[in-house]
């Protein structure tokens, strides 16, 4: 039986859907059987993160309705072999499924696959509820924000209520610089106030934009930052004990400098 | 001018991250009690179960808030009381 | 499903209500499925009705205001050249479809305006783009191999012809500035450009 996990976050425009193909990218690049989940009925996403759109032609809706079988709505990626995607419907409503469907639907692809990944949408309504619905766990993303932090409390308080526990954190968008002037909340800060287990930190990477223009997820990128962080997520999810990124390492001009002369 | 030379050498007290952590503390003090409308129910339920031992009072009109000032966050009850009970909750234990 | 021959207008939203989307009887389109497609898209002809969430709607009966000079008698089809002219239906559609909306139509499809990403047309006859087709189409949704789909900027996230089913390859690729025409040519779907005065021009379904 596979892992079924929620990357949820209550505000929207903090990078769940990033997270999601990136995560599930590099759990696929490490050779499990992974399913990314899109539940966000009625604003699709994740099918153009991943460049894969033009090969839609049943969604979940069609699946949790009947209208297709399980099989012949899930997407092969193009780059992963055990890579695949369930898209949402674009042209219906969200009320279209109920938790009670996604649970069945989780459930079964939990039988087949080592990860199922579920992009939640925004806000904490019926996609949200249907959304936890099946996982058994859950990672919350945030960013050094005030409105970002608190909807962040908000959705882990849901969670647990939800029965699932101990929920990880992703903090999203992090810049060192400012991190080291005191104008943004750092990591610990963040920890400090929510009390969770973190996943990991992603610093501001502004290749995050390159790569989403071409439906490309970071991770596929050896020299992007985030995505070197989303890796690191991808191997502590299945167990291994990697440290935090080090995100002063190359900040700082001084520490260029150093770097370029050789004193590092 | 000092503002900005505290600014410059950083270790600032009011940098505008600890004013947003301080910020944060205080809303998710009032959103996590926020949370739970039910659990309001309980304290209003148990703390007439308590109070009628002693007095009678109007559940009705019982109010019980959770009120945020400035910095600080209070639990307000507003009890309106019918009659004090004479016999105290001791005799009803042995009767 | 049951065909709208004969009453003007008729659209498959309208149908929502004769047959239950779930559990209702399947289109006879299901019978001419033929053995060259796949049993994986078989059921795609089974479309999904009037479960959009932002959709278009046309009323039964609704009148174009006429002038008073213009009598609106019903054509009379004596000689064949003109009866040739005359379709079933065709709706004409004033503006941008969006993301999340869907078209569904008993006949032709005519837009004056774009097709954008996310939204779709499903049509029963053709569909004619008069702007950019960016959108999921699908033209003889019932089955009509004949069935064309025409743009001046035809780059739709996928394309559908009756029972064929044709998406963008992957990577870049030049896309021409002229209009250009989708239709089903020898079992596969090909691009042409759009030509006016060709003999299969006219013979359109």
């Amino acid at each position: 039986m596979g892992e079924v996990i929620v990357i949820t976050s209550g505000k929207g425009g903090v990078g769940k859907t990033t997270a999601t193909a990136n995560i599930g990218t590099a759990l696929a690049a490490l050779g499990h059987k992974v399913v990314m989940v899109d539940t966000d009925i009625g604003l699709r996403n994740l099918d153009v993160v991943l460049g894969l759109e033009n090969r839609i032609v049943y969604d979940i809706v069609d699946v949790t309705h009947g209208n297709c079988r399980l099989k012949q709505a899930l997407i092969k990626d193009k780059r992963f072999e055990g890579l695949h995607l369930l898209p949402a419907a674009q042209t219906k409503d969200k009320t279209a499924v109920n938790p009670e469907q996604m649970r069945e639907l989780c459930s079964e692809l939990a039988k087949q696959f080592d990860y199922v990944i579920i992009d939640c949408p925004a806000g904490i309504e019926q996609g949200f509820k249907n959304a936890i619905a099946g996982a058994e766990k859950a990672i919350v993303v945030t960013t050094p924000e005030v409105s970002a932090v608190r909807d962040a409390d908000r959705i882990i308080g849901l969670l647990e209520s939800a029965e699932l526990r101990d929920p990880k954190l992703i903090v999203n968008r992090i810049r060192p610089l400012m991190v080291k002037k005191g104008d943004m909340m750092s990591m610990d800060d963040i920890i400090d106030i929510l009390a969770v287990n973190v996943l990991g930190i992603v610093p501001e990477d502004e290749m995050i934009v390159v790569t989403t223009n071409k439906g490309e997820p970071a991770v596929l990128d050896n020299y992007s930052r985030a995505g070197q962080a989303y890796r690191n997520m991808a191997r502590r999810i299945t167990g291994e004990e990697i440290p935090l990124m080090d995100l002063e390492a190359d900040t700082g001009f001084m520490n260029k400098l150093k770097k370029l002369i050789g004193f590092k | 001018m000092l503002e900005f030379l505290l600014r410059v050498f950083g270790k600032n007290s009011s940098s505008s991250k600890n004013v947003a952590k301080e910020r944060l503390r205080l809303v998710l003090v009032h959103d996590r009690a926020d949370v739970s409308p039910q659990l309001l129910e309980e304290l209003k339920e148990d703390l007439i179960k308590v109070i009628s031992n002693y007095m009678e009072i109007d559940e009705s009109a019982l109010e019980v808030n959770l009120d945020t000032s400035d910095n600080m966050v209070a639990l307000v009850a507003n009890i309106p009381v019918i009659r004090m009970k004479r016999t105290a909750k001791r005799s009803e234990k042995i009767g | 499903m049951k065909k709208a021959k004969g009453s003007k207008a008729k659209t498959l939203f309208e149908q929502k209500e004769e047959t239950d989307i779930m559990t209702g009887e399947t289109p006879d389109i299901q019978n001419q499925v033929t053995e060259e497609m796949p049993a994986e898209l078989a059921s795609i002809l089974d479309l999904e009705v009037g479960e959009t969430g932002n959709r278009i709607e046309f009323e039964e009966g609704e009148k174009v205001p006429v002038p008073e000079k213009l009598s609106f008698k019903p054509l009379v089809h004596k000689d064949p050249w003109q009866q040739a002219f005359v379709d079933e239906n065709t709706i004409l559609i004033k503006r941008t479809v969006r993301s999340g909306q869907s078209i569904q139509f008993d006949g032709n499809v005519v837009v004056l305006g774009d097709v954008n990403p996310g939204s779709e047309i499903v049509a029963s006859g053709n569909i004619i783009v008069m702007g950019a087709l960016r959108g999921v189409v699908h033209a003889g949704a019932t089955g009509n191999k004949e069935a064309t789909v025409s743009a001046f900027k035809l780059q739709p996230t996928q394309l559908r012809i009756a029972n064929h089913i044709t998406r963008a390859p992957d990577g870049d690729y030049l896309s021409p500035d002229h209009p250009e025409t989708a239709r089903i040519k020898d079992g596969i779907v090909v691009i042409e450009v759009y030509q006016l005065g060709q003999d299969r021009q006219t013979k359109i379904c």
